[in-house]
């Protein structure tokens, strides 16, 4: 079959294991390079893990932990503690307080409920005592220790991630300094101490205004994901509702700590210039002393029901236009992933096939590729395509779907099959070059279907034969079980709107959505409405005016414009 | 909270059994403070480019550093040029014609059979251009060295600059070019540069709808023709070789190929920064991203070392320096702050702070980074902090040069940009020798309050309207009157509206 040599059986990764008696288990990989260790965790715990109500708790939880430990990042524990127990009764008085106010909202009675005007004395009260323990934490700690310890050792790109499937702490320290790692790990394990909780709250918002909030099309592809994912718990944001981040409390992390990140749900892995033995013996040294916690975290509850109809989202953002599709398909370590991922990559790339015929061959499009994304409970197969400008997202579905059903009615030939399989075959040298890529392959394998399969999924991607491809492309890749997102280009936000000016959010929202009504408005309506505002105009509300005259610009506009809407 | 809080999610038989075996077990006597631990010594001496430095038979310098760990090889070529070069009204040349070179075909192969070949290999081969250099690249098995390089060295004798490839790029670019304000971090980004770099410097130059209508194939040839040849070159290869074999299909690959004059020295922008607030707006989003400072220092003076030091204190290595801990950790007010001194290898550098947070927030945020500016020129930092930012320096040193690409790739930069290979020899000692008085001194005379350019892009009417429990803290106040707003430009033309 092979018209060309793959360089069969390509380079094996062979880690030395053990598991402590806690249950944490140690992947270790020595290799030649620098004088230095990539060395990193896991905990077997990501949004999906999460619960409508605490959603991002998992995120917010790897900030956390960053703060410091008993010894590390307080000037006194004892007083530390203290002070912190104050302020989360504090807090919880404060979010009662929230709380009507949020419902007089509800009702109409007030406009804003975070206007300070509105607030009760003893909200104020309770504000001022909160803003003073914050201060006194702040008294009490020592900035971010846990971090200078490891910077002032010479240790480099420490930092951690939450995924929908995995939190994962990782960090690259001199050779020399192995025994800091296992110090600083296990005591942040054993010892975690959760300061500046509520600003660290903050902190996270930030993260979601960052990512999600302030990006072009970070809200649509947020809820594109809640409706691809109906009943699973990838419905949710791994960031979390604003709502939730918000709200949750020091004792819902306390008791999500105890759960998830004890030693049994645990893996750590270190790649780089280290003597294994000496590894080991510090493993049993350090992390030997957490305790295993006789409840294991229980498995993923919900599996995503069976879609019954195609399901779509039309989206006016600032971008280009564009479609997505998306297909149900399989988890990571399904018989059916390694023919889903060579069907994607069929597709993608420079020589695939949906550049070359979306981009090259018609012109419809000026970016296109596939995807199959298995996760760790579930997975999808994804084609996305860019329309020319000015092009319909429309036309990009239904070249998509037009490849597909190429792929669908006929076995793809000999050369381009073996094309791909030659790609994987080189990639499996390239994922072996990097020390800090090693130690991340083992534990994100390790998380799903263990490290064995970095060695044996190659092995059957070779496997993989043009029949496979064509009939998982016939079996996955079916009407009811896709989401279609199209993305039209919004207005560019070009020269500020004037008439915005000095608005707030939700006055700015409302004009946007009366110049919509309006657009559509038959010139009549328009004009009485315009009659309307200038008859009621004196007696606007001075607060209130600056809103008014802008949607009394919008209508003017309009009926300047003449009958045609 | 202690590790015992587990207590509360477990049945209390199960409780007594885990007493028991914790009981069971003696735990090893584990230091109080990491400071109690000791180390081993770690010598590290950093590797000696000339011993890795070859001078081909066209005069063309190769760094080459054998690793015979995995079978793969990875060939670069460095190449002076970029897009400091484009002619008025053909801004957009060099970036065009680097990509091209890889995506258009050559003399022999059309695009179409040159991306099958590649792919086929699996090889994986690029070119482009960016500011001030260029660079050819191919990463692949060992076992296919000849036809790869023959690949590479193809691409860059002679690129094919197909036209329906260059079409499509010129398609690409222009839609790239529609999309140009919408995000606030590529506003800010264009912002910024022409604030501290002027309208005229290349740096600045943006392509337009017309320039990039204009390229034509003969621009892209004769760019070509005029900067990629062997007079241009350096180049680095690492991975699975053999050196004196290597140096022979280097020199037959290139054989023949008349090496041209050296590409012009990059312009130095002749622009002062005007100090003040600049705001643009973008209302729909519920952040504002921020970027403050002022002109830097060039490369090689004496106060580098000491200048990136006092940058590390003051914002630029993460979660240990000030404007980090000030804004991020104590009051929750970004998610990313920080700082950047990086001195301009051709010109002066720029000195920045650069940080995201809710427009109401905005305000406090710029003030807590303009009281550290002033802190750190005016009170000494202490022991401790320089410590922790001089070992980092020191121990991180060997990373530099954690791989045979990155030796090389370091030992390439140093040749084209004229950096004594001594510099990093007395690197470290350097770094030891500098003292808490020298932080201050370079904070005094590098650090300029009444230099600063704040540029805020975001919702501005929420910006400058500030936090209702925090009135406090003013745009206004700070700018001192002195509040500029910037207009978004067409996008396709960059013609701004006259500024209200």
């Amino acid at each position: 079959m092979a018209l060309w040599a793959a360089p069969a059986g390509a380079q094996q990764i062979e880690p030395q294991e053990f598991v402590l008696d806690n249950g944490m288990k140690f992947l270790l990989l020595p290799k030649t390079g620098d004088p230095s260790v990539a060395a990193g965790w896991l905990a077997k715990v990501g949004s999906v893990n999460e619960r409508p109500g605490i959603t991002g708790i998992s995120h917010l939880f790897e900030h956390m932990m960053f703060k410091g430990t008993h010894t590390i990042g307080t000037k006194n524990y004892a007083e530390d503690q203290a002070v912190r127990e104050r302020m989360d009764a504090v807090k919880a008085d404060l979010r009662l307080e929230e709380l009507k106010l949020q419902e007089r909202h509800r009702r109409g009675e007030i406009a804003d409920p975070a206007d300070p005007t509105h607030r009760s004395p003893r909200h104020r009260e309770l504000l001022e005592e909160f803003n003073a323990l914050q201060q006194k934490e702040r008294d009490l700690l020592v900035k971010n220790e846990f971090d200078r310890i490891y910077t002032t050792a010479g240790a480099s790109g420490m930092n951690a991630g939450t995924s929908q499937d995995f939190t994962i702490y990782f960090i690259t320290v001199p050779a020399n300094k192995l025994e800091l790692w296992f110090w600083m790990e296990s005591d942040r394990l054993l010892n975690p101490v959760f300061r500046e909780f509520y600003s660290e709250r903050d902190v996270v918002r930030e993260e979601r205004r960052l990512r999600t909030e302030s990006t072009p099309t970070g809200r649509f592809q947020e809820q594109f994901e809640a409706l691809f994912w109906s009943a699973s718990p990838y419905h949710w944001p791994v960031v979390g509702w604003p709502t939730d981040v918000e709200q949750i409390t020091r004792d819902e992390a306390l008791a999500y700590f105890d759960l998830n990140y004890a030693p049994n749900n645990l893996v750590a892995a270190l790649a780089g210039d280290f003597d294994p033995a000496e590894a080991r013996r510090l493993a049993e040294k350090y992390f030997g002393r957490l305790k295993r916690n006789p409840v294991d975290p229980p498995p993923v509850r919900t599996t995503e029901v069976a879609p019954v109809a195609e399901r779509r989202m039309v989206a006016h953002a600032e971008t280009n236009p564009q479609a997505v599709v998306r297909f149900l398909t399989v988890a990571e370590g399904h018989a059916d992933e390694p023919a889903l991922t060579v069907l994607g990559a069929l597709l993608s790339g420079r020589t695939g096939r949906l550049y070359k015929s979306l981009v090259l061959d018609t012109k419809v499009a000026t970016a296109a590729g596939a995807a199959q994304n298995a996760q760790k409970w579930e997975g999808y197969f994804q084609l996305q395509g860019t329309a020319v400008p000015g092009g319909r997202p429309e036309g990009i579905e239904e070249a998509l779907l037009a490849e597909v059903a190429k792929l669908q009615d006929a076995p793809v030939d000999a050369r381009e099959l073996q094309k791909v399989k030659n790609q994987f075959a080189a990639d499996n040298y390239r994922r072996l070059t990097d020390k800090f890529f090693l130690m991340l392959q083992l534990l994100l394998a390790e998380n799903t279907t263990g490290w064995q399969a970095l060695n044996e999924y190659p092995k059957q991607l070779e496997a993989v034969t043009a029949e496979d491809v064509q009939r998982v492309a016939r079996q996955y890749l079916t009407p009811e079980t896709r989401t279609v997102i199209l993305y039209y280009t919004k207005k560019g936000a070009a020269p500020a709107d004037p008439s915005l000016q000095g608005l707030s959010d939700q006055e700015r929202q409302i004009v946007q959505q009366m110049r919509a009504q309006v657009q559509k408005m038959p010139i009549e309506q328009a004009t009485q409405m315009l009659a309307k505002i200038e008859a009621e105009e004196a007696g606007v509300p001075d607060d209130k005016k600056k809103m008014v005259a802008a949607i009394k610009a919008i209508l003017e506009e309009r009926v300047k414009k003449g009958a045609q809407p | 909270m202690t590790s015992k809080s587990w207590t509360r999610v477990i049945p209390a038989g199960a409780l007594v059994l885990c007493a028991a075996m914790a009981a069971a077990q003696t735990p090893p006597a584990v230091p109080a403070h990491p400071r109690d631990l000791t180390y081993p010594p770690l010598t590290f001496t950093p590797p000696d480019p000339a011993a890795h430095r070859h001078v081909l038979g066209n005069g063309v310098v190769a760094f080459m550093v054998e690793d015979h760990e995995l079978p793969l090889v990875t060939v670069g070529v460095q190449i002076y040029g970029g897009a400091y070069l484009d002619p008025k009204g053909k801004e957009g040349l060099a970036s065009l014609a680097g990509s091209q070179m890889r995506a258009g075909g050559t003399e022999t192969h059309t695009a179409e059979a040159f991306d099958e070949e590649a792919d086929f290999l699996a090889a994986s081969i690029s070119s482009g251009f960016g500011d001030t250099r260029g660079s050819a690249s191919a990463n692949f098995l060992a076992k296919d060295t000849d036809k790869a390089l023959a690949l590479l060295f193809e691409m860059l004798r002679q690129p094919r600059f197909q036209q329906d490839r260059l079409d499509l790029a010129k398609r690409q670019a222009l839609q790239a070019m529609e999309r140009r304000n919408d995000s606030t971090a590529s506003i800010e980004n264009r912002e910024w540069g022409h604030l501290v770099r002027g309208k005229a410097h290349f740096s600045t130059a943006a392509a337009t709808r017309a320039s990039i209508e204009s390229l034509t194939r003969e621009d892209l040839l004769s760019f070509h023709r005029e900067v990629v040849h062997p007079g241009n070159f350096v180049i680095t290869v690492a991975g699975d070789f053999d050196t004196a074999a290597m140096k022979a299909k280097l020199e037959s690959a290139m054989a023949g190929w008349k090496a041209g004059p050296r590409a012009a020295a990059v312009p130095k922008p002749e622009f002062t920064p005007a100090p003040g607030l600049y705001l643009v707006d973008k209302p729909d989003v519920n952040q504002g991203r921020v970027t403050l400072g002022h002109l830097g220092i060039q490369r090689g003076h004496p106060d580098e070392i000491a200048i990136d030091l006092m940058n590390d204190i003051l914002g630029g290595s993460g979660f240990t320096s000030r404007i980090v801990n000030r804004i991020r950790s104590d009051e929750g007010l970004a998610y990313s702050a920080g700082s950047s001194f990086a001195p301009g290898i051709y010109y002066d550098g720029v000195f920045l702070v650069r940080f995201q947070s809710k427009s109401e927030s905005v305000a406090r945020a710029v003030q807590i980074a303009l009281d550290e500016i002033a802190r750190i020129r005016t009170q000494p930092v202490s022991d401790e902090e320089l410590e922790s930012v001089r070992n980092s320096a020191i121990e991180t040193f060997p990373r530099r040069y954690q791989s045979a690409g990155a030796k090389v790739q370091a030992f390439a930069d140093d040749e084209m940009t004229g950096r004594d290979p001594a510099f990093w020899q007395a690197y470290r000692d350097r770094v030891r020798a500098v003292t808490v008085a020298d932080i201050q001194r370079v904070a005094r005379e590098h650090l300029a309050p009444d230099r600063l350019v704040i540029l805020a892009v975001g919702d501005t009417g929420a910006m400058l309207k500030g936090d209702a429990d925090r009135p406090e803290f003013s745009l206004e106040t700070i700018a001192g009157g002195r509040v500029t707003r910037i207009p978004l430009p067409d996008p396709m033309t960059m013609v701004y509206p006259d500024a209200k």
